[in-house]
Parts: structure tokens; sequence; C-alpha cells
């Protein structure tokens, strides 16, 4: 049974993991904090802008790969990541995850932009901005990262991507999620949902001051381990209801967080949160090992296969001293570093060449130096730590995350499944 | 149009020019400030915030010493709640020579600049960041003092004696009668009305933009020479009191503890045009090396903003137009009548933020033989608005505040503990205002997050208070984001990159702001 090391516990470490496991092997998912899922928006997303808006996001990949050579994209095709979407949508199930890798949602966000993303929570389905559509958006006095005005005007005088009007009125409640509480936050909100008594009350608040009309949109606060509460409150309201996502900590992330990590440790991976590796040791051209900064002491993890899977500069993954030498936080793997001044002026203007850098790898996400010849032959790496995209502006984060982590960990597989049969055969 | 007059028209808000404004209004004359941005909006809210013991110049500049340390002390009681007196040092480090402080103790005593020598132990002890290596050290009374703070203050009190205070009025003419100044003509910039001031007198306090204003009166070649210096910001106090190089005024050579976090000095460039000055990535590195020297660690500390400001140095024949660290630091008065043949206008330029309130005095003294008018300075006795209990800033201010309000209030901005009590005030004052404009009042944005998240809250609150409407405030949140930019990419390394992709996936990722309507070609005041 191989061995391997998945470290960062982000979507790309967590589905790798889950599928190592469910394939047989032993995998320890090593993470020093709580991976990304809950500073993003809670969504998959696959490819939202190429520049321009896209719909259909498995269809605008070839074009997109083919305008970005070295995207991560331009090596995990269409297929792959339509297939990994399916893989993620079947881990997390119809609760929490729905909607069609090939198909784009525009989605309304905290500022009242419509944002593409591709699968979602069945709570925020609601919210599609399309020709006629009637929003009521219900803020929270007591949570300021949510303003009903800001969401509802924006979206009333933006025409919809597929052409029309949306019609968007705004309602400030006053409910506190928690007596005499003036300033909560999301996940205090979140709590105080999962319990039905308050759900309830919750519900008719809002249904006095929405009236009859419109669906009803509201900060994405509705319940964290009850993936059934918004349909309650909807229910409850007598309306369709929607979610929309807030800044960090994002409730719909960190139920995706919560549900992935449940999903790893029942299928066997050995999750050991909230440590920090600080070391590795290598041999023969492989990774051997790597230490992990424990209490009492270092600790060896032993594996035949390592995926860094840690993120980019968010995370500490990657950093930049103050000379501007960029490196990577784990194994201080070389790194895609693109010419010129790596930060620019203009704010509105092309993608930070900064914010581009990571680790290049093959097909098979085998890390390499830059164009050359693999690093180790058994470091692979997922997600965030790879170099091209600006997955903030291309809203491509968790497509490339996903898809690099199923092939990575299928890369994994069938190396051991060679060996395995080779040493079967001496 | 809209025709308003006054007694004096005082050109510049910067901290000349509300000192000017207040010693004017004290002085019993109807007067009026107008300004084409917001108050502290140039050289005044550029610097590093130091309010100067002295001792920066007892060799280079004996005068300006003297004068520091007398205004220091005025400045730190008539504008209490703007200064903190954080103290200060300066040391050898093992660059410097420690025998020059031989030659700086007897410059300090000559220009009765306070000081002590302390032990480099004592030293070490206070500051324990410090370079271990410094071989001298002398105690002064150096302080740190917000700018903004104190132009709001001289200003506020100008009011109280009847001045008008006019941001956002971008002078484009000033008229004459013969020989005399009759009125100044602005375009209000937030409306793009016209405005007239007739007035007999105006006072071109304008500093680096001396020269433009000058000639709007026709009187050419007024030579303000724009020095340039940057600033960075580290995001917490690495020091307590404010430390200096015990040297020859060089750059680098301070470090200053200003609110919630601490600020090196600065650097010295001729620049062609104070609208257009640039943060390059060289003089960058040199303030970095420069903090090592002081506090060894200083390139792993987190640097979250850099800004530069323009000096309004006039050229002075004695020294090269070049050199702009060794032009006098002092102040010019620049009588028109005797220059130009015109009557009832001065300029005013050079000097420092330190003895801002003392220029005033001369500066309208000045105006006063002019009109033969003689009426005495009472600014350095008065304490301004905020500052009545005399009690100076200290850092806790706000979380003091904060301790008491949290349960009636929200904290909009967790880095610099500012509520929306403290903001939607602020708001009722400055309706028109940009979000820049408020924060250099409330310090909105400007701690480690740089905006990532009070800016989205800013925009909310400012919207559903319908101060402004939802153009406006889309506007005024892409603003908020493009200036903090100019800031933070000249200094994006180490821990601020990371602070710089967690709010670039909040703004471009999760909130999509790049795709809110009315990007193109969008123009905010």
């Amino acid at each position: 049974m191989t061995r391997v090391v998945v470290i960062g516990a982000g979507v790309a470490g967590l589905v790798a993991s889950i599928r190592l496991a469910d394939a047989g092997a032993r995998v320890a998912l090593l993470n020093k904090g709580t991976g990304g899922l809950q500073l993003s928006q809670g969504t998959i997303d696959i490819l939202g802008y190429a520049p321009e808006r896209v719909e259909r996001p498995l269809e605008a990949l070839a074009g997109f790969a083919q305008a970005h050579p070295g995207h991560p994209y331009a090596s995990l095709d269409a297929e792959c990541v339509g297939t990994a979407a399916g893989y993620l949508k079947d881990l997390l199930g119809p609760a929490l995850l729905v909607g069609d890798p090939a198909v784009n949602l525009q989605l309304p966000t905290a500022v009242g932009a419509i944002r593409p993303t591709a699968l979602v929570s069945p709570s925020m389905t609601a919210g599609a901005c399309v020709d006629g559509a009637d929003f009521v958006i219900v803020g929270l006095r007591q949570l300021k990262d949510f303003y009903p005005e800001l969401v509802a005007q924006n979206l009333a005088r933006t025409e919809p991507p597929g052409g029309g009007r949306i019609t968007a009125r705004s309602v400030m409640l006053d409910f506190p999620a928690r007596d005499g509480e003036i300033d909560s936050s999301g996940l205090t909100y979140a709590r105080a949902l999962d319990d039905p008594a308050y759900r309830r009350r919750f519900a008719l608040a809002v249904k006095g001051v929405v009236g009859d009309a419109g669906t009803v949109g509201l900060p994405a606060v509705l319940g964290l381990d009850d993936h059934g509460a918004w349909a309650d409150i909807a229910e409850l309201i007598g309306a369709e209801v929607f979610e929309i996502p807030l800044p960090p900590p994002s409730v719909p992330g960190m139920r995706l967080n919560r549900a992935l990590t449940e999903r790893a440790k029942s299928a066997g991976v050995r999750v050991v949160p909230g440590s920090k590796v600080t070391g590795f040791h290598a041999s023969g051209g492989s990774v051997r090992s790597v230490s992990l900064a424990t209490a009492g002491g270092a600790r060896e993890f032993v594996a035949e296969a390592f995926l860094l899977a840690t993120g980019g500069f968010e995370s500490g993954a990657l950093h930049a001293d103050s000379y501007h030498k960029v490196h990577e936080s784990v194994f201080d793997l070389p790194l895609r570093i693109p010419e010129g001044t790596l930060v620019h002026g203009d704010y509105w203007g092309d993608p930070q060449p900064l914010f581009t850098i990571g680790v290049d790898t093959d097909e098979n996400l085998l890390v390499r130096h830059p164009g050359g010849e693999p690093v180790h032959n058994n470091l692979y790496a997922a997600g965030g730590i790879l170099a091209g995209a600006t997955r903030w502006q291309e809203k491509s984060g968790e497509g490339i995350a996903v898809a690099s982590a199923v092939r990575a960990a299928d890369a994994i597989l069938s190396v051991a499944a060679t060996a395995t049969s080779q040493g079967a055969a001496s | 149009m809209l025709t308003l007059s006054a007694d004096v028209v005082v050109v510049g808000g910067g901290s000349t020019g509300a000192g000017v404004v207040r010693d004017v209004a004290m002085r019993g004359y109807k007067a009026i400030l107008v300004d084409r941005a917001d108050l502290g909006q140039g050289t005044t809210g550029r610097y590093h915030g130091l309010l100067h013991s002295g001792g920066r110049y007892v060799v280079s500049d004996p005068h300006s010493a003297t004068e520091c340390a007398e205004e220091n002390a005025i400045i730190s009681r008539i504008q209490a709640d703007a200064v903190e007196l954080t103290g200060g040092y300066f040391v050898a480090t093992q660059v410097d020579d420690p025998a020059w402080g031989d030659e700086w103790a007897k410059g300090a005593t000559e220009t009765q600049v306070p000081f002590e020598e302390v032990s480099v132990a004592d030293v070490l002890k206070a500051e324990p960041r410090l370079n271990p290596k410094i071989s001298r050290a002398f105690k002064v009374q150096d302080g740190s003092v917000d700018g903004w703070q104190m132009v709001w203050g001289a200003a506020n009190s100008a009011k109280q004696y009847g001045a008008q205070i006019l941001t956002y009025h971008r002078v484009t003419k000033i008229e004459r009668d013969g020989d005399r100044v009759s009125q100044v003509v602005c375009t209000d910039e937030k409306t793009g009305e016209e405005v007239r001031i007739d007035c007999n007198f105006v006072l071109n306090c304008a500093a680096a933009w001396g020269g433009q204003i000058a000639h709007m009166a026709g009187c050419p070649d007024v030579q303000v020479v724009p020095g340039a210096g940057i600033m960075i910001a580290m995001n917490h106090r690495l020091t307590n009191s404010v430390v200096n190089r015990l040297t020859y005024p060089a750059d680098g050579d301070i470090l200053v503890p200003v609110h919630t976090v601490c600020i090196i000095g600065t650097t010295d460039q001729k620049a062609d045009d104070p609208d257009q000055l640039k943060i390059a990535w060289d003089e960058v590195q040199q303030m970095m090396d420069c903090g090592e020297l002081l506090v060894p660690g200083f390139r792993k500390a987190r640097a979250i903003h850099a800004w530069a400001g323009a000096r309004p140095l006039v050229k002075d024949s004695r020294v090269g137009s070049g050199d702009t660290r060794h032009m006098s630091r002092g102040m010019s008065i620049i009588d028109h009548s005797d220059r130009d043949s015109l009557k009832g206008l001065l300029t005013i330029a050079g000097g420092k933020l330190t003895t801002y309130r003392l220029m005033a005095e001369k500066v309208v003294d000045a105006m006063c033989a002019q009109l033969d008018d003689p009426r005495p300075c009472r600014t350095a006795t008065e304490n301004v608005p905020g500052s009545e209990s005399g009690k100076n800033y200290v850092i806790t201010h706000r979380l003091e505040e904060r301790e008491h309000d949290r349960h009636e209030d929200q904290i909009l901005c967790e880095c610099e503990l500012m509520s929306r009590g403290m903001f939607t005030k602020a708001l009722v004052k400055q309706p028109k205002g940009s979000f820049d404009d408020l924060r250099r009042q409330l310090r909105l944005g400007m701690g480690p997050c740089q905006g990532g998240f009070c800016t989205m809250r800013a925009t909310g609150v400012a919207l559903e208070t319908e101060h402004i409407d939802i153009e406006r405030a889309t506007g005024l949140l892409r603003l908020f984001l493009k200036n903090r930019w100019i800031g933070i990419w000249p200094i994006l390394y180490g821990d601020q990159v990371r602070q710089t992709a967690l709010d670039n996936w909040i703004f471009q990722g999760t909130l999509d702001v790049e795709h809110l309507p009315g990007l193109t070609h969008e123009e905010v005041v």
C-alpha cells in the first residue's frame, strides 16, 4: 500500500487526499492553517473571465489555454476539469453542491456585481441574475459585512449577462444573532441559525419586512452544520431564498471545508492539523520524508509520494523577501518567475506578474525545474502553488485546484500500481 | 457663479495655510482659505510625523533648531490632541563617528535645544530593538504629530473666529485692480461652479505649488523647488521613541512612531513637478538598509505603505538648485509689492511643519505691516478646539473609547479601531468627502490590511445613510482601492504580499469589483 503525504488542506489537498485514500493509499494530510475555502466565496469557479465574461467555462478552456500557454489550464484540459468537477460534486452531494461545470451561473456579490461561477451551494441558485429577476435583498443591522442597498442598487442598474433587467430592492432588518450584541460576524449568525427555534424567529422577522413579492437575497450565513437551514428558512418565509457570499470568514466555504475534511477522515486519511512542515529529506532523486514541527519535537513522515498543495502568497506558501527574491516555503523549489518588474502601479490594469509566480510541473503535476527536468521524481503540486494563473481575476481557483488534485492523485496511484506490478513480477 | 468677499484669502490648506488662516482670523480679519483638494493633502500629510525637538538642526541650521525647540513646546500644548510626547534619541551607530556627538552637544547647548546624554545601556533598556552596536546616545524632546489633525485643529479654530474653509476649490486666477490684488477666482471641484472671492489681501501658502499661484497673479519666476522625500510606514512600532542617527542630516536617518505604525524617512531628491513624485525601488532599498542600521531585522518587519512628499524649498543662490537637502529649512516670505509692484500678495514658502505656527505669525505680521494695521498675534496661547483638555495623544486612546462603546457601536476598521459612529459623524461634517478625505481624519484603511475589510463597510454605510448615491458609492469604493495601491505597490514584499493576495481575493475574487458598472473613464472627486 503506497504512502502519500499531502501538504495543505485547501480544496486541492482535501480532494487529492480523498481520492488517494479511496483508492487504497495511506494518506497523511499535513496542514498548518485551515485551508483557503473559508477565505473564498465558497463556490467552485472554473473559468469566469477570459477576460470577457464566460458563460460556458468548459467550452472556453481550449481557447483560454491557447492564449495562456503557461497557465495550469494549458495542460489540464476541459475533459480533465469537467471530470474533476463532477468528482467533487459527487463527493459533496446535492445538499452542498449543485450545478453544471459546463455552464456558469451569474450570481450577485456582496457589492452587487454579477459574478460568474460554476458549482454552487443549492442555497445560492435562486440568485441567478437573469432577465426579469425580482429580488428583495435583506441585510442585518448587526452584521457589518453586508449592505443590502449596495447590492440591490448596483444590481438594479446592471444589465444581466443575458440581457434584460433585474428588479431589486433592499431592506435592513434589526435582528441580533445574540442578545445585546451589535457587532456579530457571519459565523455567529450561521451558528445561531443552526438552532431551529432561532431560525424560526429569524424567518418570521424576514417575512415581516419583505412582504409578498420577490426572491429574497440574504447574506450567506444561513446555517453552518445544518445544510438544510436555508431551505427551512425559505419555507417559513414562503418565498424563494438565496445566499450572497461575504468577505471572509466564508460560511459557505466553511461548510465545504468541513464536509470534505470529514469525508477525508472517514476515507482513512490521517489529518494532522495545526503544524508546519519545517524540513524534508531527499535522496536518490526522491523526497523520502518531511518533518513536521510538533510539540515535543519534530516528527518525520515517510512516504513514497508527496503532494504540495499549500496555496500561493495568501497562505505563505510563497514568500517574497525585501529584495524581491521569491521562495517556496516547504521545499525551496525552483519557481517560474516572469521577466521584468514583478509589480506595477495600475490597480485596474494587467494582472500583476508577481502573482503568477509558482512552481512549474509536467502534465502529471510532477514539479520540475521551469521547463526542464523534475526536481524530485515523487514530488507533485496542485492548486494555488501552480504558476501562471491569476485566480481571483480569472475566477479559476477551484477549477485549477480540483483538476490538478485529481490528476496528481491519479498519477501517484498509477506510479504506485506500476511499482506494485513490477514488484510482483520480480 | 458665486461671489464671496473677505479681507484675506489664504491659498493652500496645508499646515502653513491652516496656521495662517487661524492667525488672520484670530487677529479679527474676515478670512477664507481655499485649497484645490482636502486639507493636508499635500506635503503636510506626506511626511514622517516628527515634531522636531530641534536636535536635527543643531549643527546644520542652528536658527531652525532654536525655533523648533520653542515651537515644539507650544504645539505640544496648544494642539495637545495631535501630539504624542514620545521623546527621542540621537544615536551613533557603528558607522557613525561618536566624536561628532561632541559637536552636536555643543550645537544643542548653543541653540538651547534641551538634551541629555544617556548611557547606551539605558537606551537599549528603553528601546530593546535598537541596534546594540550603538556607541553613544542623547535624549531629546522629539514627539510625533498627526499632520492632518494638526491642520484640522487650526482650521476649526479659525472657523470659530469666523473664517471659512473651502476645500476642493482650485484657484484659477488672481485678479488685480491696478497695483492691488482684488479677487481670487476658483473652481469648486465638486460642483464645477466658479467662485469669485473679492479681497484686499492674498496670502499664498501653496508651498511647493506656490510658484504656480504667484504666476496666476502675474508674478513670474517664483521658484519653489520641490525637494521630494519618501517615507515608509511599518505595520507596528519598532521603537517607542523617535530615533535619529547622530550624524549630519542625511537620508534615512529618522524612525518615528506615529499612531499604530512607525515611519522611516526620508530621502531628498529634486523633483520637477510636485504632483508627479515617484517612489523608486532603489530608494526603498536605501530606506531598508538605513532601517536595518537603526533596528536590526528591519527588513523582516512588514512595510505596509509608502508615500512621497515635496518639501517647499525656496531656491537660494547660496546653494546649487540640485542640492535640495542643504537649502534652507527656514522660511521665506516674498513680498510682491517690492518684487513685482503688486500690493496685497505675500508668498510664503520653506520652513517645516514643527514651526508652522511661527511661520504663520511672521507672515501675518508682514501683512499687517504692509497694511499698516498692527494687530498682535495670539495663536501661541490659545488651545485649538479638541485640545481644550490639554491632554496629549496616547496610542491607547481609541482602545479606551471602543471599550466604552463596543456594546453600542460596530467597529468598521479593526486595524485602526474606527467605529461606525466615528465614520458617520465625519460623513455628516464632510458629506462630499472622498474616502481618502475621511481617511485623513479617521485613519480608515491605514492599518495592516490597507482597506481590505473596511472599504466595503465604509461604502455600505455611506450609501445606507444616504450621504451618497450608488454611482458615487461605487466610484468611491474603486477610487479608494486605487489610491491605496499607489502606496502599496512600491513596497510590496514580505507579509504585505500575503495581505495583498488576500485583499485581491476579497475584492477581485469574492466581490468582483472589477465588474461593477461604470468603471471605464470614471472620474470621482
